[in-house]
């Protein structure tokens, strides 16, 4: 197998990171691609909770990396999605406990036995963000439509491209209601103001708390509207180019469908 | 709600979004300007022997500044010149 690693990384904190790589790591591996999700928040591991995996941690990423237990014992097998896999980040150790040249090293051995590596990126732009996309071939930037999240995003965009890493844009917890009443910024401004490529756009919503709270995978709540955004950004990563992105639309009242009649939504 | 249909219908120039992206874009041209320290002393002494070559300047009162303002920026140099350096040709190599 020769699979492809990518980092899940944003800059700014909170946006939604972890939701995003537990729930593209599901979707794909529901596909039917052998997937491996790597927590790489050293000392602050989450990704194990969010996927409810966290009763089932023996090994974890950095006993993989130092050779304190083989790949296998480390990748914590999701019970539910045949061919998911969650690497847990170490809650021990600092950040420092790994560095970029071993993780290269490690990343070569994870692309022999998976199709898909996300790497859930910490937030900032230090040693763990360094170790994430030490290995990276392609990058999804996690954006959120505020000010401070794009411009977070536009630096560690700037920081990818200084790697030859084209990074794609998720924009994430989009209100399309504000968007539409012009009180959030629309993903065409993001594109605009971050001028890079545009791969999912994911709606607000609800079910990721619910999702979190219970440890199931949202991608397997067929309710949810990020969950569906989740699954067509899997199916976009693994082939699926020409899949359309859908614009989220705020449920319309009479009064809005007959404002847009007017061409006021976008 | 139907005066906000009609502020709505007859004018964006209220919406937050806007004053968001032009912030941004001003915000994100400052950060790709911000040069660290090393580069700039880098640039000052490669300028330094570039305009000597050429000018008698005074090295101590050489100034190399980014300039800010809302519609563009500006790398300024200022430099006191005691004297231009006329009968210099080009050094030409030496034909031992």
């Amino acid at each position: 197998m020769d699979g492809k690693i990518i980092v899940v990384t944003s800059g700014k904190g909170g946006v939604g990171k972890t939701t995003a790589t537990a729930s593209i790591g599901a979707a794909l591996a529901l596909e039917g691609k052998k997937v491996a999700v790597v927590d790489m928040d050293i000392g602050l591991r989450n990704l194990d909770v969010v996927m409810g995996l966290e009763n089932r941690i023996v090994f974890n990423i950095v006993d993989a990396v130092k050779g304190r237990c083989k790949l296998k014992q480390a990748a914590i097998k999701d019970r539910r999605i045949d061919n998911l896999f969650l690497i847990p980040a170490s809650q021990s150790d600092n950040k420092n406990a790994l560095d970029p040249e071993e993780m290269v090293r490690f990343s070569s051995m994870l692309r022999r036995h998976f199709d898909f590596v996300f790497m859930d990126c910490p937030a900032g732009i230090e040693r763990g963000f360094e170790n994430s996309v030490a290995a990276a071939d392609e990058a999804l930037v996690i954006c959120t439509p505020e000010v401070a999240s794009v411009r977070d995003a536009d630096r560690v965009i700037g920081l990818l491209y200084a790697r030859s890493i084209t990074p794609k844009l998720v924009v994430n917890r989009i209100v399309p209601a504000l968007v539409e009443r012009g009180d959030m910024l629309s993903h065409v401004d993001m594109v605009d103001v971050l001028s890079i490529e545009l791969i999912g756009l994911v709606e607000m919503d609800d079910q990721v708390v619910v999702s979190t709270n219970t440890g199931v995978p949202l991608v397997m709540q067929n309710t949810s509207k990020a969950g569906a955004a989740f699954r067509r950004i899997a199916m976009r990563l693994n082939g699926h180019v020409d899949l359309p992105i859908q614009v989220p639309e705020a449920s319309g009242g009479l009064f809005r469908k007959f404002r847009s009649k007017f061409g006021r939504s976008r | 709600m139907i005066a906000n249909f009609f502020k709505n219908f007859f004018g964006k120039k209220n919406e937050s979004k806007n004053v968001a992206k032009q912030r941004l874009k001003f915000a994100l041209i400052y950060d790709h300007l911000e040069v660290t320290e090393d580069i700039l002393e880098a640039l000052h002494r490669d300028m330094v022997e570039v305009i000597s070559k050429y000018f008698e300047i005074d090295q101590e009162a050489f100034k190399l500044d980014i300039r800010r303002s809302d519609e563009l920026s500006a790398l300024v140099v200022n430099t006191p010149i005691l004297s231009a350096k006329r009968k210099k040709k080009q050094v030409q190599p030496d034909p031992t």
